[in-house]
C-alpha cells in the first residue's frame, strides 16, 4: 500500500501548504462580513459561500484548518508525551510506585476538570488575542487528557518488563530512565501512536463543545472544531453540503494521519 | 484474598473521598461560584438579593462543607440540590439508572463493533478491508457527539447507539495495534510458521498476548464511554446522570457535584480495579 | 352477541380514559425548581404556577386589559395604598375545600414574609413597614401597604392564592388543571381541574382540554423537529432560523406574533472603583463615546442577519409592542459611522494608522463579554466588532458561561463591556425600579450608588420615585417618558434590537391567539382545545 501512503502524504502537503498561503487562497479575510450575502450559496466570488453573518466559508475554512491542525497535534503530543512518561514509569517501577501513580492516573479520570478550564479562561485577560486563548486552551487540553491511556501504556510497560530482550538489556547494565527510553518505549509505538492518533480529533471536538461553556476559540478567529459547530444545527440545516466540508476535511486529514502513521502490516 | 479485597476497598474509598474533596475545590475556586441567575431579577429586592448570596455563599468554606458532608453521607444523607431544589439522593435514584443501562448498551455495542473489526482486519488480512474499517473509525472519530447524536434523534434512533459508534473508534484503533504487535511476536510467527489455522492463531495465540492490555483498556473504555455519554444525555434530553452534571456544571451546584463526581469515580475505579484482578489472574494463569 | 362484549367494554373503557378536549403537549427546558406558586423565579415554574394558580385578576395578553378572575371587582384608593377585592362566591379548590377571602390574607401573610424573600412579594414592597391584609368578609379582602404601590392590582396576576385550610397545602389549586403526575426531569402531567369555576359563554365548563402534558426538552432543535412529528402542539419563543425553517416546509405551524416587548443591549463598566484602566473608565463615562458607539453599531443589519429579519432596531428601554409606555416621540439611533467620529473627534479622539486612539494616545480596544451558548448573542457580538472596526475601535469578543459572566458583572466588576438581554414580562415599568434608581443592586453600569454619580441618573431617581408614588396613569407616563428621554440621550444601555415573538402552534390546536406577552401562546389555555 505504498502508493496509499504517498498519496495521504500528498494531501496532507496540500492542506498545510493551502493553510500556509491562505493568505493568498482566501477571497477574502475570514472575519470580513459580507452583509449583502449572508448564508449565500457558492458563486465566484465565495467558492464556497458565506456563513450565516457573510463571512468567507473557504477563508475560514482555511484558516480554521491552520488553527486546528497546528494545535491539536501539539496537544496530542503532548498528552502522548505524559501519558508515556506517566504510565511508562509507573509500569516499569511496579510495586507501590506503579499502585500510587495509578491511583493518579484514576483520580485523574474522575475528576471535572471542566472547572479547571474555566478558572484558567478566566484567569487571562479579557483583551487577550483569540490566538493566545486557543493555544491556552488546546494547552490544557494537552495536559488532562493522557490519563486513559496512561493505563493501557502501564499495562504494556509491565508485560514488556518481563521479556526477554528487556532482561538481555538489564543484564548488559541498562536500567531506569535509558532502559525505558531505549528499550521499552520503542516497543510501545503502536499504543503510543494510537493515542496520538485518537487525540488529534479529539482534542479539535472538544474545542468545538468547549464553546458552549465559553472555552472555545474567540471570534473571529475560526478553528475546524468552530466550524464543525454548525453541523449541530441540524434541524434547520439547509441542504447545503458545503457545510459539511469542514467535517469531510477533518475526516480525510485524520485517515492520512492514521495511514501514514500505521506500521506496515508483516505478511509471513 | 480478603487481605487484597480490604486493600482494594480501601484504595477505593481512598480515591473517592480525594475525588470529591478535589472536585468540591475546583467548583469552589471556579468563576462564578455563588451567583445565581436571580441576581439579574429586577423584581428582587435587595434584602432578597443579599439573603440570595448568603445562600448561595453558605457552602463556600470547602474543607468544613466537606466534613459536613461525609458526616451525613454515613447517615445516607446526600445533601440538597440548590439548582433543583430536591434531595441529591432521590435525584441519583431516579436518574442513575438510565445512565447504567445507556453505559451498559454503549459499551457492548462500542466493544462488539471494534474487537470485530480489529480482528476482522487482522484475519483477512485484506488492505480493503483494513481501509473500510480504518475509514469508518476515522469518519466517527471525526463527528460531534452533538451532531451524531442528533442525527440519531431525528432517525429515531437510540442516542446510545450514537455514543457506541463515537467510543469504537478508540477500542478499535487500539485493538487493532495491539493485534498487530501480537502478530509479530516470535511465538506467533512459529505457530503460523508450523501451520496453525488463522483462528487458532487468534484465539491461543495473539489475543492471549495481547489480553493484558485489552484488559486495562477494558476498564479504561468505562470512562471513556462515560466521558460520551454524558454530553449525550444533555443534547438528547435523556434524565439520566448527565444532565444532571450538566446543571451542576452551569449553576456551581456544590452539593450536586460532589456526589456526582463520587459516583463517576467509583464507577471509574470499579471498571480499572476489575480489569486489574482480571489481568492480574490472567498472568498468573498463564505463567 | 357474546363475543362483542368485550370489546364494547374495551371501548368504553378507552372513552372513560380518553381526556375531552384533548390533552396539550409542549415543552419546558427544564424541570421546575418549586412547586410552592409563591416562590416562583424560573420560566418553568412560571408555567406550572400559571396552569395551575388561580389569581384574583388575570392580564388579557391581547388587549393588555385587566379582566376580572378569582375577584370580581377591585378598587385601589386614592392614595394608592390599600386595595379591595369582591372576590367570587362559591368557589372551591381542586380538593373541594371552599375559597374564601381567608385565603386571600392568608397568600399575601406567606407572600409578604421577609424570610421568604419572594420575587413576587418583593414586587409589592413600595416601602418600609408591614403589608396588612384583612379579611371584611367572606367575599371582601382589603389589602394595604405602607406606602403607594405603582400599577397595584395588575401585579395580582402573578398571585396565585392558596388554600389556608387545604391539607394538600400549595398543591391544591384553583386553576384550570392540578399537577397528578411529575417525573423528575422528565415531564409534569396536568390534569384537568374539575372544580374550576370558569364557564364559557354557553355555559359549558372550562378548561376545554383534558389534560397538559409538560415534557422536559432543552435542546431548541429537538423541540422544534417534535413539533413538526405532530409529538407536540406549542413552542412559546421558536428561534428565527427554526422558524424560517419551519415557514418554507411547514407555514401552518409558526406565526410571528409581533414585536416583543424583550430588548438587547450593551452596556460599559462605570463603576468608579472597577479593576479596569483608568483611561478606559474616561471613556466608558464619557456619553459622547457611548453616543458614537450606538451610532457605528448598524442595527438593521443586526435585525437582517442575527435574527433573519426577525427583530427590529430598538429605540429605547421600551418596546413599541408595550402601547401605552412606549415614548413615541423617539426613533432608534441612526447608523452613521461619520457622526461617530465626529462626536469621538469632540473628545479628543483621532485616527492613527487605521486605528483609533484616545488623547492620551492610548490605542482604543475593549472587550464585550456575552454569555456562551446564545448564538444570537454571538452573531450580534462579531457584528458589533466589525461595525466598530470600521471606525478604528478593536473589540475583544469574550464568550464566558453565565456563572462566570453573573460574577463579573454584579460582584466582581471587572469586564469592560457586556452584551445581554432583558425578558421584559411585564409591561409596568414600576418594576424595573431595581434597575433605574442609581442606589440600585440592577443599576447594572454603576450600581448601589449612595448618591447619583450624574445629574441625569439623578433625575432619573427623581422621575422613579415619581411615577412610583403617583396613581395617576398620565402622570406616571410623563415621567416614565422623561425616563426613556434620558436614557436615549445618555445611552447607559445601548438598546441594540427587539426582537419578535415566533411562536409554534400546531394546526390541531384551537382557539390559539398568541400573544408577544408570556406565556405566549398558551396564555388562554382554559379556551384552548386539541383536535
Amino acid at each position: 500500500m505504498k502508493w496509499l501512503r504517498r498519496i495521504s502524504f500528498g494531501i496532507l502537503l496540500t492542506v498545510a501548504a493551502a493553510c500556509m498561503a491562505a493568505g493568498y487562497l482566501a477571497p477574502a479575510g475570514y472575519e470580513h462580513q459580507f452583509r449583502d450575502l449572508p448564508a449565500a450559496g457558492p458563486s465566484a466570488q465565495h467558492p464556497m459561500g458565506t456563513d450565516d453573518v457573510g463571512r468567507d466559508r473557504l477563508a475560514r475554512l482555511l484558516y480554521g484548518i491552520r488553527v486546528s491542525l497546528l494545535l491539536a497535534p501539539l496537544a496530542a503530543a503532548l498528552a502522548t508525551v505524559m501519558a508515556a512518561l506517566v504510565g511508562g514509569v509507573a509500569g516499569y517501577a511496579g510495586g507501590w510506585i506503579e499502585r500510587c501513580m495509578l491511583l493518579i492516573v484514576d483520580l485523574f479520570l474522575s475528576i471535572p476538570w471542566i472547572f479547571l478550564l474555566v478558572t484558567v479562561r478566566a484567569a487571562l485577560p479579557l483583551n487577550i488575542s483569540p490566538q493566545a486563548s486557543v493555544t491556552v486552551t488546546f494547552a490544557l487540553l494537552g495536559m488532562l487528557g493522557w490519563a486513559a491511556s496512561a493505563r493501557v501504556i502501564c499495562a504494556g510497560t509491565r508485560d514488556l518488563m518481563k521479556s526477554d530482550f528487556v532482561w538481555m538489556a538489564r543484564a548488559s547494565g541498562f536500567s531506569g530512565f535509558k532502559l525505558l527510553r531505549l528499550h521499552v518505549l520503542p516497543n510501545l509505538r503502536d499504543t503510543l501512536l494510537a493515542q496520538f492518533w485518537i487525540s488529534v480529533p479529539v482534542f479539535i471536538i472538544t474545542e468545538a463543545n468547549l464553546g458552549a461553556l465559553g472555552l472555545g476559540v474567540a471570534e473571529p478567529l475560526p478553528s475546524l472544531g468552530s466550524l464543525l459547530g454548525e453541523l449541530q444545527q441540524l434541524v434547520t440545516l439547509r441542504p447545503e453540503p458545503l457545510r459539511f466540508v469542514p467535517l469531510f476535511v477533518l475526516i480525510v486529514i485524520v485517515s492520512c494521519f492514521q495511514i501514514l502513521l500505521e506500521k506496515r502490516q508483516v505478511n509471513v | 484474598m480478603v487481605r487484597c479485597a480490604s486493600l482494594g476497598l480501601l484504595r477505593l474509598v481512598a480515591i473517592m473521598l480525594l475525588a470529591g474533596l478535589m472536585g468540591a475545590t475546583l467548583l469552589r475556586i471556579a468563576p462564578g461560584f455563588g451567583s445565581d441567575e436571580q441576581q439579574f431579577n429586577a423584581s428582587l429586592s435587595s434584602q432578597s438579593l443579599q439573603a440570595l448570596r448568603q445562600a448561595r455563599l453558605t457552602d463556600s468554606d470547602v474543607p468544613s462543607y466537606y466534613g459536613r458532608y461525609l458526616v451525613s453521607l454515613l447517615r445516607g444523607d446526600l445533601g440538597v440540590s440548590h439548582s433543583l431544589n430536591q434531595p441529591v439522593r432521590d435525584l441519583l435514584r431516579d436518574r442513575l439508572p438510565a445512565t447504567l443501562r445507556g453505559l451498559a448498551v454503549a459499551l457492548s455495542a462500542a466493544w462488539l463493533l471494534g474487537l470485530l473489526l480489529a480482528a476482522g482486519a487482522q484475519l483477512f488480512r485484506s488492505p480493503l478491508f483494513r481501509f473500510l474499517a480504518n475509514g469508518m473509525s476515522g469518519v466517527f472519530l471525526s463527528t460531534p457527539a452533538a451532531v451524531l447524536a442528533l442525527l440519531f434523534v431525528v432517525l429515531r434512533f437510540s442516542p446510545f447507539l450514537a455514543a457506541a459508534l463515537l467510543v469504537f473508534p478508540k477500542i478499535y484503533r487500539y485493538t487493532f495495534n495491539l493485534l498487530q504487535e501480537s502478530y509479530e511476536l516470535p511465538h506467533v510467527l512459529m505457530a503460523r510458521a508450523k501451520g496453525a489455522g488463522t483462528w487458532r492463531v487468534l484465539l491461543w495465540h495473539v489475543l492471549p498476548a495481547a489480553l493484558p492490555q485489552l484488559l486495562a483498556l477494558a476498564g479504561v473504555s468505562i470512562s471513556m464511554t462515560l466521558g460520551v455519554i454524558l454530553p449525550i444525555e444533555v443534547i438528547c434530553d435523556v434524565p439520566g446522570i448527565g444532565q444532571l452534571a450538566w446543571q451542576a456544571a452551569q449553576s456551581r451546584d456544590l452539593p450536586l457535584l460532589v456526589n456526582l463526581t463520587l459516583v463517576v469515580t467509583l464507577l471509574t475505579v470499579c471498571a480499572t480495579m476489575l480489569s486489574d484482578q482480571a489481568r492480574r489472574s490472567f498472568t498468573r494463569s498463564t505463567v | 352477541m357474546r363475543r362483542w362484549w368485550p370489546w364494547i367494554l374495551l371501548l368504553a373503557g378507552l372513552q372513560l380514559q380518553a381526556q375531552p378536549g384533548g390533552e396539550l403537549r409542549f415543552c419546558i427546558h427544564s424541570y421546575p425548581r418549586t412547586f410552592n406558586p409563591l416562590l416562583v423565579e424560573d420560566e418553568a415554574s412560571e408555567t406550572v404556577r400559571y396552569l395551575t394558580g388561580g389569581v384574583l385578576v388575570r392580564m388579557d395578553r391581547i388587549t393588555q386589559k385587566l379582566q376580572p378572575e378569582l375577584a370580581t371587582e377591585w378598587k385601589v384608593s386614592a392614595d394608592g395604598k390599600r386595595i379591595r377585592f369582591k372576590l367570587r362566591t362559591g368557589v372551591r379548590y381542586s380538593d373541594g375545600t371552599p375559597f374564601s377571602a381567608a385565603d386571600v390574607v392568608y397568600t399575601m401573610q406567606q407572600l409578604m414574609d421577609p424570610a421568604l424573600h419572594s420575587a413576587t412579594g418583593d414586587a409589592f414592597r413600595s416601602g418600609e413597614g408591614a403589608v396588612s391584609a384583612q379579611a371584611l368578609s367572606p367575599a371582601l379582602v382589603e389589602i394595604s401597604f405602607p406606602a403607594a404601590v405603582a400599577n397595584l392590582a395588575s401585579l395580582f396576576d402573578t398571585v396565585a392564592i392558596i388554600s389556608s385550610k387545604s391539607p394538600q397545602r400549595e398543591m391544591a389549586v384553583l386553576g384550570p388543571f392540578y399537577i397528578a403526575e411529575r417525573k423528575a426531569g422528565s415531564y409534569i402531567l396536568l390534569k384537568r381541574n374539575s372544580n374550576y369555576w370558569k364557564k364559557d359563554a354557553n355555559g359549558r365548563p372550562l378548561p376545554y382540554l383534558g389534560a397538559v402534558r409538560l415534557e422536559v426538552e432543552q435542546n431548541r432543535e429537538i423541540e422544534a423537529l417534535r413539533l413538526q412529528r405532530g409529538e407536540i402542539h406549542l413552542i412559546n419563543a421558536v428561534v428565527p432560523a427554526v422558524y424560517d425553517k419551519l415557514s418554507r416546509s411547514d407555514p401552518a405551524l409558526v406565526r410571528d406574533a409581533g414585536v416583543s416587548a424583550d430588548t438587547e443591549q450593551v452596556w460599559f463598566n462605570q463603576m468608579p472603583g472597577a479593576p479596569i484602566p483608568a483611561y478606559k473608565l474616561a471613556w466608558f463615562t464619557s456619553t459622547n463615546f457611548r453616543r458614537a458607539v450606538s451610532e457605528a453599531i448598524n442595527r438593521e443589519d443586526m435585525a437582517r442577519i442575527a435574527f433573519h429579519g426577525h427583530a427590529r432596531p430598538a429605540v429605547g428601554v421600551t418596546s413599541p409592542a408595550n402601547r401605552f409606555w412606549f415614548n413615541g416621540k423617539l426613533n432608534h439611533h441612526p447608523y452613521d459611522p461619520d457622526s461617530a467620529l465626529r462626536r469621538l473627534k469632540q473628545d479628543g479622539f483621532h485616527m492613527e494608522n487605521g486605528g483609533l486612539r484616545d488623547k492620551s494616545g492610548n490605542e482604543v480596544e475593549f472587550s464585550i463579554i456575552t454569555n456562551a451558548g446564545n448564538s444570537a448573542r454571538e452573531t450580534m457580538a462579531a457584528m458589533i466588532q466589525q461595525d466598530l472596526k470600521k471606525i478604528g475601535i478593536h473589540v475583544n469578543v469574550v464568550t464566558i458561561d453565565l456563572p462566570s459572566l453573573l460574577e463579573r458583572v454584579s460582584s466582581k466588576f471587572n469586564y469592560e463591556a457586556c452584551l445581554l438581554g432583558w425578558i421584559n414580562a411585564d409591561l409596568d415599568p414600576n418594576l424595573q425600579m431595581n434597575v433605574w434608581l442609581s442606589s440600585a443592586d440592577n443599576h447594572q453600569w454603576n450600581p448601589k450608588q449612595s448618591s447619583p454619580s450624574t445629574s441625569w441618573e439623578a433625575e432619573i431617581d427623581r422621575r422613579m420615585k415619581d411615577q412610583a408614588s403617583s396613581s395617576d396613569e398620565r402622570k406616571r407616563k410623563q415621567a416614565w417618558d422623561r425616563v426613556q428621554q434620558i436614557v436615549w440621550e445618555q445611552e447607559p444601555f445601548i438598546f441594540l434590537v427587539n426582537k419578535d415573538a415566533l411562536v409554534g402552534i400546531s394546526p390541531a390546536v384551537k382557539n390559539a391567539q398568541p400573544s408577544f406577552l408570556r406565556p405566549q401562546t398558551f396564555w388562554n389555555v382554559e379556551e384552548l382545545e386539541v383536535k
